[in-house]
């Protein structure tokens, strides 16, 4: 989907048992030996920071604020093919938000998300509940084979299933043929962001069940072992105790999510070869601006959708952030 | 956790209809769990029927089914000799750039996080918080800048070119950050000073044992990003030579459909991804225990 | 993406590159180890060495064969991508200024783009003019502009109709020789067997020059452009040729008389080794495309001229065709277009690896009209001599200008197409609102644009 979301786990990690077991006894032992830190310690302790955070520093300045700030100043001139380029402020951002190519794109994304992410969040949700509660050997596998496409390149992924919706040989339309409900035609307009989200659902589903998971197990069993010798089933134990005791990994998970969904790319991408007059170049913003760039060579212009989808998605999530604050503090 | 052996005794009339529920609840579930199970795998279960086609056979004989006489070792060795056997080197390619990357990217936010975590310096609040901004950034904004800027140090179209910027793992140095304020205590590391040690030796003896498993799930997790990065390499390599396999079977992909002609690349192309994704797969089934650990550690049952 | 060619044919194996074998750590060092490009062999007197993108897998025996039989220049070929992806490369590189290579495999109406973006060497500075009255007189005209000369031309795709000769017996179908007459075949065929299409629609962008060859034919002559009259264009993509191509399979589409299956799609590819389409509408490279998709109808197929609009008529169209360019980026701009000028040119052994084995139509007067490409014959096609109906369409195509911003052009025109397939436009309005984008856009990017 995008970048971001291959880039690792968004669970906090709960500390380990046999760690703090050492760190206290160690610590324990030592209590005494407790010293103020001199001047000259303490200087050496600002130098080891700064030299262990210096690689970091210096690729995050190189691949990030660097080619950054030159984006934004690329965003800031106007060019066209003929009569080279000059500095115009904030013109192009000023067309970027009257653009209909860009705005309907932003509508389309929106729309997507409001159907595919809960769909796919809630899935992630059951799926950890059920894994969560139940240890038998079918469950087992169930948790490694929804996890398995989070381990597929996007782009196989969408070439895979760009094979499966084929109207010729694709199971399901040789499915809706043998019931004799005809052709199904998954990759025209109706059925496109259906079949787009479909791949995005079967490719994430299990990565987000896994940090869902992950939030489970971190809870104390005490409570809900309480709650069922109170005499609750297992699907209130759930719905009741668990999902509200895990909110901030939901709300953290939607996060990450809702981020990826507006910079939707790759998979309709990879499927605009084989349907290129349903995913036209404009399908998401940020194929616009990557289509604008590349095909176009329209650069500065390209830069100004990409910073102002990188606002979109900035205030977006911060808003995001601000009304599930009370939620997201539950813990 | 709740097995069918829980403690009996001692019931009164009403748990009989509960057993009985619980009872329909579980074939409800195992019944969710199957058909989940099946849809998630059922493109893999296609991508392993295709492979064993030849061309003919993938397109007009049903999709989820074998068909016999199988082509699988044909389809290999076409996979792994087809121009030169430039499969081959695209795996190699992709193993490198993975491993690399995965290492440095791991060591490098090993050290930030840990820095952030225990010291403070000048610069660490604007820092850590320009971080989580950072993933807000689309990757097709940040494509144009980092390949002008890396041309004009002549590094496009190196190796280079897609190892240093996926050594930038901002979650990994979050993730790590995370894990140090959580499991290391600053007793230990007083501790450890209190004894004489130096902060290197406080850092590779006493913290990045105890860092494993994060660690461990930092390297799983940018080798995997890297393995399946397409755009980052797309953008930056000009030479066929220096492709990771996801560009490559996009480029055979892409030349089957539009130079047509390439019945012979269909069957490669499948195949390829089959043995593309392979690798990552058994990484993580067999290294299940280790990542698993990572995001879990401290709550096994 | 822009056009549906390049054959690809048997497997052929570079040996020379024994990839296989290399280890890791060789890889590593050889890629890791310097700087990217080639050809800096400066004071040194070994050879020059020209660095070439093309895509074709063929092309590899005919940088053999080059490298053979040149001394002081030798050619490294590498594969960037195929078409779009070539050349969306090429335009980075441009733009940073580093990493084009010396020359570039271009098709002819992406030529315009690249030239306004300055990116191509005026060859005609280096003595490519001698080549002027080597090449069909439309291909030199889509590489030069007066003395300046952009590309040597290659390949083209005079456009015919290829048919199985098996179906329109067994429907006892005629051969159509007017797209009135294709109407009326295609109605008797697709009610003989409904599964069966006489042909397919190209709708998506892949058949996009597919879509504009038709409309060449019909007489449409929608730019008006040359670069030495910047900024100057003119525009008219819903002149009356152009609107009675989509009127025509509009209809022909309302009427389901044709499929609209995507070109790049293995749907289509299957199409038309099941039977499901009698007919292949397509170029001259069409043939070793269709011999290799459709492998088990080999010896059912013929070709037949391109029907007319009128009866009698000789309109012909085009539907790609690729040239090599000099980029502005190479060092060695006397080697680079000798390159581009000799790696085909009228070289015998080139051509015969071209058109045996890469199926290219040449455009180059001495093979193009010589005996061994114009009386080839094909088992394919039941052993016809299918350049006879070729080498006539080839010589039948008139001028025809591209535009500079034909991408964007090409994506329009798709985009509305879509449209117009999905019933939300009608057809008869696609043409005009494909003429308001493109004439808006291009006044936009500064152009005087007149209609």
């Amino acid at each position: 989907m995008s970048l971001l979301r291959q880039q690792g786990p968004a669970a906090a990690v709960p500390p380990s048992p046999s760690v703090e077991k050492v760190a206290g006894t160690y610590a324990a032992g030592r209590k005494t030996g407790r010293r103020t830190a001199g001047l000259s310690a303490r200087t050496r302790h600002k130098a080891m920071g700064l030299l262990l955070v210096t690689p970091f520093g210096l690729l995050f300045a190189a691949f990030l604020v660097a080619p950054l700030a030159y984006a934004f100043w690329l965003s800031l001139r106007t060019s066209t093919l003929v009569g080279g380029d000059h500095f115009s402020w904030f013109a192009n951002y000023k067309q970027t938000f009257t653009d209909p190519h860009f705005l309907s794109g932003v509508r389309r994304v929106v729309v997507f998300g409001l159907v595919q992410i809960p769909v796919m969040l809630g899935l992630a949700l059951l799926g950890a509940l059920i894994i969560d509660e139940v240890t038998s050997r079918l469950a087992k596998v169930f948790r490694m084979t929804l996890f398995m496409p989070y381990a597929v390149p996007a782009v196989i992924g969408a070439l895979m299933w760009g094979f499966l919706y084929s109207p010729t040989f694709g199971p399901v339309n040789s499915l809706t043929d043998a019931l004799g409900l005809g052709k199904v035609d998954l990759l025209g307009h109706s059925l496109m962001l259906t079949s787009l989200g479909n791949i995005v659902t079967w490719q994430w589903t299990g990565y987000n069940m896994i940090v869902l998971y992950a939030a489970l197990q971190g809870l104390p069993r005490e409570v809900y072992e309480a709650a069922k010798l109170d005499g609750a089933g297992q699907l209130q134990t759930a719905l009741r105790i668990k999902v509200p005791m895990i909110s901030s990994a939901i709300v953290l998970t939607l996060m990450f999510t809702i981020i990826g969904t507006l910079q939707f790319f790759t998979e309709p991408r990879v499927l605009e070869p084989t349907a290129s007059s349903v995913i036209t170049p404009d399908y998401t913003p940020n194929l616009y601006a990557y289509n604008l760039a590349f095909q176009y060579s329209e650069f500065n212009y390209s830069a100004a959708i990409s910073f102002s989808l990188g606002a979109v998605v900035f205030i977006g999530s911060y808003l995001f952030l601000f009304a599930t604050r009370k939620r997201s503090g539950l813990k | 956790m709740t097995t069918a052996a829980a403690p009996v005794p001692a019931v009164t009339t009403d748990r009989a209809p509960r057993v009985k529920s619980s009872a329909r609840g579980r074939v409800t579930v195992n019944a969710v769990m199957v058909a989940m199970i099946l849809y998630f795998l059922m493109p893999f279960w296609w991508l392993v029927v295709a492979a064993t086609k030849n061309n003919d056979a993938l397109f007009s004989t049903a999709a989820l089914w074998f068909h016999s006489p199988g082509s699988f070792f044909d389809n290999l060795q076409q996979l792994f000799t087809y121009n030169g056997g430039e499969y081959l080197r695209w795996m190699g390619n992709t193993a490198i750039y993975a491993g690399i990357s995965g290492v440095g990217a791991t060591a490098v936010a090993t050290f930030a996080g840990y820095a952030f975590a225990k010291y403070r310096f000048p610069g660490r609040n604007l820092l850590f918080s320009s971080l989580l901004g950072a993933i807000m950034v689309p990757a097709t904004a940040l494509a144009i800048p980092t390949y002008l800027l890396l041309s004009k140090v002549a590094l496009t179209n190196t190796m280079w070119a897609v190892i240093l910027p996926s050594l930038l793992n901002p979650f990994g140095v979050y993730l790590v950050r995370v894990y140090v304020q959580e499991s290391l205590p600053d007793e230990l590391l007083e501790a450890a000073r209190v004894d004489g040690a130096g902060e290197m030796r406080v850092l590779f003896n006493v913290a990045l044992p105890t860092l494993k498993p994060a660690l461990v799930t930092v390297l799983l997790f940018s080798m995997v990003g890297t393995w399946n990065n397409f755009f980052l390499p797309l953008v930056m390599l000009n030479n066929d030579k220096l492709f990771p396999l996801t560009v490559g079977l996009q480029s055979w992909y892409q030349g089957a459909l539009i130079q047509s002609g390439a019945n012979a690349l269909f069957t490669l192309v499948i195949a390829g991804s089959l043995v593309a994704i392979l690798p990552l797969i058994v990484a993580f089934l067999l290294l299940q225990r280790y990542w698993r650990g990572g995001l879990t550690v401290g709550s096994l049952k | 993406m822009s056009s549906n060619r390049r054959p690809k044919l048997r497997s052929v194996r570079r040996t020379a590159v024994a990839a296989t074998s290399a280890t890791l750590a060789g890889v590593l060092l050889a890629a890791c180890g310097g700087g990217s490009d080639s050809g800096s062999g400066a004071a040194s007197k070994g050879p020059v060495h020209i660095k070439v993108w093309a895509w074709y897998p063929q092309f590899k025996q005919v940088v053999a064969e080059f490298n053979k039989t040149h001394k002081d220049v030798q050619v490294d070929w590498v594969q960037a991508g195929v078409g779009q992806d070539e050349y969306t490369k090429l335009k980075t590189a441009l733009k940073a200024g580093q990493g084009a290579p010396d020359v570039v495999m271009l098709e002819f109406q992406e030529l315009p783009t690249i030239q306004l973006s300055k990116g191509l060497l005026d060859m005609g500075k280096y003595g490519a003019n001698a080549d002027k009255d080597k090449y069909v007189d439309w291909a030199w005209k889509q590489v030069s502009d007066g003395d300046h000369v952009y590309a040597i031309p290659v390949d083209g795709g005079p456009m015919a109709m290829m048919y199985r000769a098996d179906l329109f017996k067994k429907y006892k179908l005629k051969v159509p020789t007017t797209w009135a007459e294709f109407k009326e075949e295609a109605a008797k065929l697709h009610k003989a067997d409904p599964k069966a299409y006489m042909t397919d629609f190209g709708s998506d962008e892949t058949a996009a020059g597919w879509r504009q060859g038709l409309m060449w034919q019909a007489g449409s002559r929608p730019y008006t452009y040359a670069a030495s009259k910047l900024p100057d264009i003119g525009v008219k993509l819903n002149d009356a040729g152009a609107k009675k191509v989509y009127d025509y399979w509009g209809d022909l589409v309302k009427n389901k008389l044709v499929d609209t299956q995507s070109y790049a799609t293995t749907d289509f590819y299957n199409g038309l080794s099941s039977g499901k389409y009698a007919t292949y509408i397509a170029a001259g490279w069409g043939p070793g495309y269709l011999s290799s998709v459709a492998k088990k109808t080999a010896g059912k197929w013929r070709v037949a001229p391109l029907p007319q609009w009128t009866a009698g008529g000789n309109a012909q169209g085009d539907w790609g065709g690729s040239s090599f360019a000099v980029t502005t980026q190479t060092k060695h701009p006397k080697e680079a277009t000798q390159v581009a000028r000799e790696l085909f040119g009228t070289s015998e052994a080139a051509w015969k690896i071209g058109i045996d084995q890469a199926y290219l139509f040449p455009l180059s007067n001495p093979i193009l009209n010589g005996s061994y490409f114009r009386d080839k014959k094909y088992d394919f096609f039941g052993g016809q001599q299918i350049n006879k109906v070729f080498v006539p369409a080839a010589n039948g195509i008139g001028g025809f200008d591209w535009s500079p911003f034909q991408d964007f052009a090409y994506n329009t025109d798709t985009s509305e197409v879509g449209k117009a397939l999905q019933g939300q436009t009608a057809w008869s309005s696609v043409n005009d609102n494909v003429q308001d984008q493109v004439t808006s856009y291009a006044a936009k990017q500064g152009f005087k644009v007149s209609k």
